[in-house]
């Protein structure tokens, strides 16, 4: 080959590889941008979630309160302390159990929404499936939790390289198409285990299941059955580029209409790094 | 209020436990109203079938049955008794929508003032005493009614 035709050669390279990168980003800002979409569509949820301690705890503060003033009437009194006293103090006591389960509950849901927020997590690193499967659970349960059963049924899997926010946005978006496709009450089965070199997590539902007309079409962008608002059509194509363009791994379901649908993801256990670099946010 | 014996009874129906204890507590602080809590709404409206209460506070979302379900069986088993709904939930669309149906007394949102809690429960105590007088002063007058139409009867059939 020439010097001649090397130059327009190593340019057309270069702009590939400049097209390639943008491509990245616009992709990874895509990601984003329906993460928080996903997110969005679980705040009546987690609003509902927050709420109900919140309003307990300011209610039993203005109990505490109001306890105290009488305790302190009656303890200036003089006289040794009576059944009131035992009585104000029992109720305080109470009071202070629910205050301190109220703050697990509200914790609890702050600290599965930082599993979603955390910007540190935009490199490739050892993670517990179980637990971001767990913390997961733990945001769509606030949206379920009056209509559907979640079950697990964890196995023995061990810790895998990958981006845990963007497998997180995998097993969110799989948990809510599971719950939107339950009408009324219904189960959610979510189970894992390893598979020699890989693990896998599949996420059941007895749910109305996928038509036979729309299983090919279901991982294709822009394809949803949900009316707008309620889907976006992307979901499913980027778990499946999270799963297996950024992984490796595979996406697969099986689906009866009428039945229930399953989720299969199966992942590496260990990264295969030379995919795994093309996930990486472009943030500066 | 006639009966200076007279203790309210208010339920208090709720799928979270602490939302019922927050409430009781409060509630035994402030008055002396007898409180039913319930965190299953289908032993709540089993329970309003065959017990006098004379307020029903629910929570919306609850599992098995709703909270404008519960509310509507209230209706149907105690017409009197106020009915408010106490809700967390973000979307008051359906809520909003029930209201109408089934003649909600008032809508709080969760978190809840306490003190608004408390004058909603004794305006619906309230009401429901004159409806429930009112109710017996019917009665009392249609008994009325028909002893005058008895005693009215008698005597025509004296003078004929």
């Amino acid at each position: 080959m020439s010097d001649d035709c090397l130059g327009p050669a190593t340019a057309a390279a270069t702009e590939t590889e400049q097209l390639r990168m943008e491509l990245a980003i616009a992709k990874r800002r895509l990601a984003e941008a329906y993460q928080m979409v996903s997110l969005g569509r679980l705040v009546a949820g987690i609003i509902h979630e927050i709420n109900t301690p919140i309003g307990s705890i300011l209610s039993n503060n203005q109990v505490i309160l109001r306890s105290l003033e009488q305790l302190k009437t009656v303890l200036s009194a003089g006289e040794p302390p009576n059944a009131k006293a035992f009585e104000i103090l029992e109720t305080m006591a109470s009071l202070a159990a629910v205050d301190k389960l109220a703050c697990e509950r509200i914790s609890g849901v702050i600290r599965s929404l930082k599993t979603f927020a955390r910007v540190d997590q935009s490199d490739v690193r050892k993670a517990n499936v179980h637990e971001l499967l767990t913390n997961t659970l733990k945001l769509t349960s606030c949206e379920f939790r009056r209509r559907i059963i979640v079950e697990t049924d964890f196995g023995d899997i061990p810790e895998i390289e990958c981006y845990p926010q963007l497998l997180s946005q995998v097993f969110l978006n799989l948990l809510v198409n599971a719950g939107q496709a339950i009408e009324g009450e219904g189960r959610i089965t979510v189970r894992t285990r390893s598979d020699g070199e890989f693990i896998v997590v599949s996420i059941s539902d007895t749910g109305r299941g996928i038509p036979q007309e729309d299983r090919q079409k279901i991982f294709a962008p822009g394809f949803s059955t949900k009316p707008v608002g309620v889907g976006t059509g992307l979901g499913l194509a980027l778990s499946r580029e999270i799963v297996v363009d950024n992984h490796g791994g595979e996406i697969s379901f099986e689906s009866e209409v009428g039945a229930g649908t399953t989720f299969h993801v199966r992942l590496p256990i260990k990264a295969d790094r030379s995919k795994l670099t093309a996930a990486k946010p472009a943030r500066s | 209020m006639a009966d200076a014996t007279f203790q309210p009874t208010v339920m208090v129906v709720d799928d979270e436990e602490m939302v019922i204890t927050s409430i009781r507590a409060f509630l035994r602080l402030e008055t002396e109203y007898h409180i039913q809590g319930f965190t299953n709404p289908l032993e709540a409206a089993k329970y309003l079938e065959s017990n006098p209460v004379d307020v029903v506070v629910t929570d919306y979302l609850m599992p098995k049955m709703n909270g404008i379900q519960l509310l509507a069986k209230a209706k149907e088993h105690q017409p009197e008794a106020a009915r408010v709904l106490l809700t967390g939930h973000a979307d008051k669309q359906s809520a909003i929508q029930a209201i109408n149906d089934i003649g909600l007394y008032q809508y709080l949102e969760k978190p809840w003032d306490n003190a608004q809690l408390l004058l909603v429960i004794q305006g619906a105590i309230e009401r429901t005493t004159l409806l429930r007088n009112l109710r017996d002063k019917i009665s009392e007058l249609d008994a009325a009614h028909s002893n005058l139409k008895e005693v009215q009867r008698r005597l025509i059939r004296a003078f004929l």
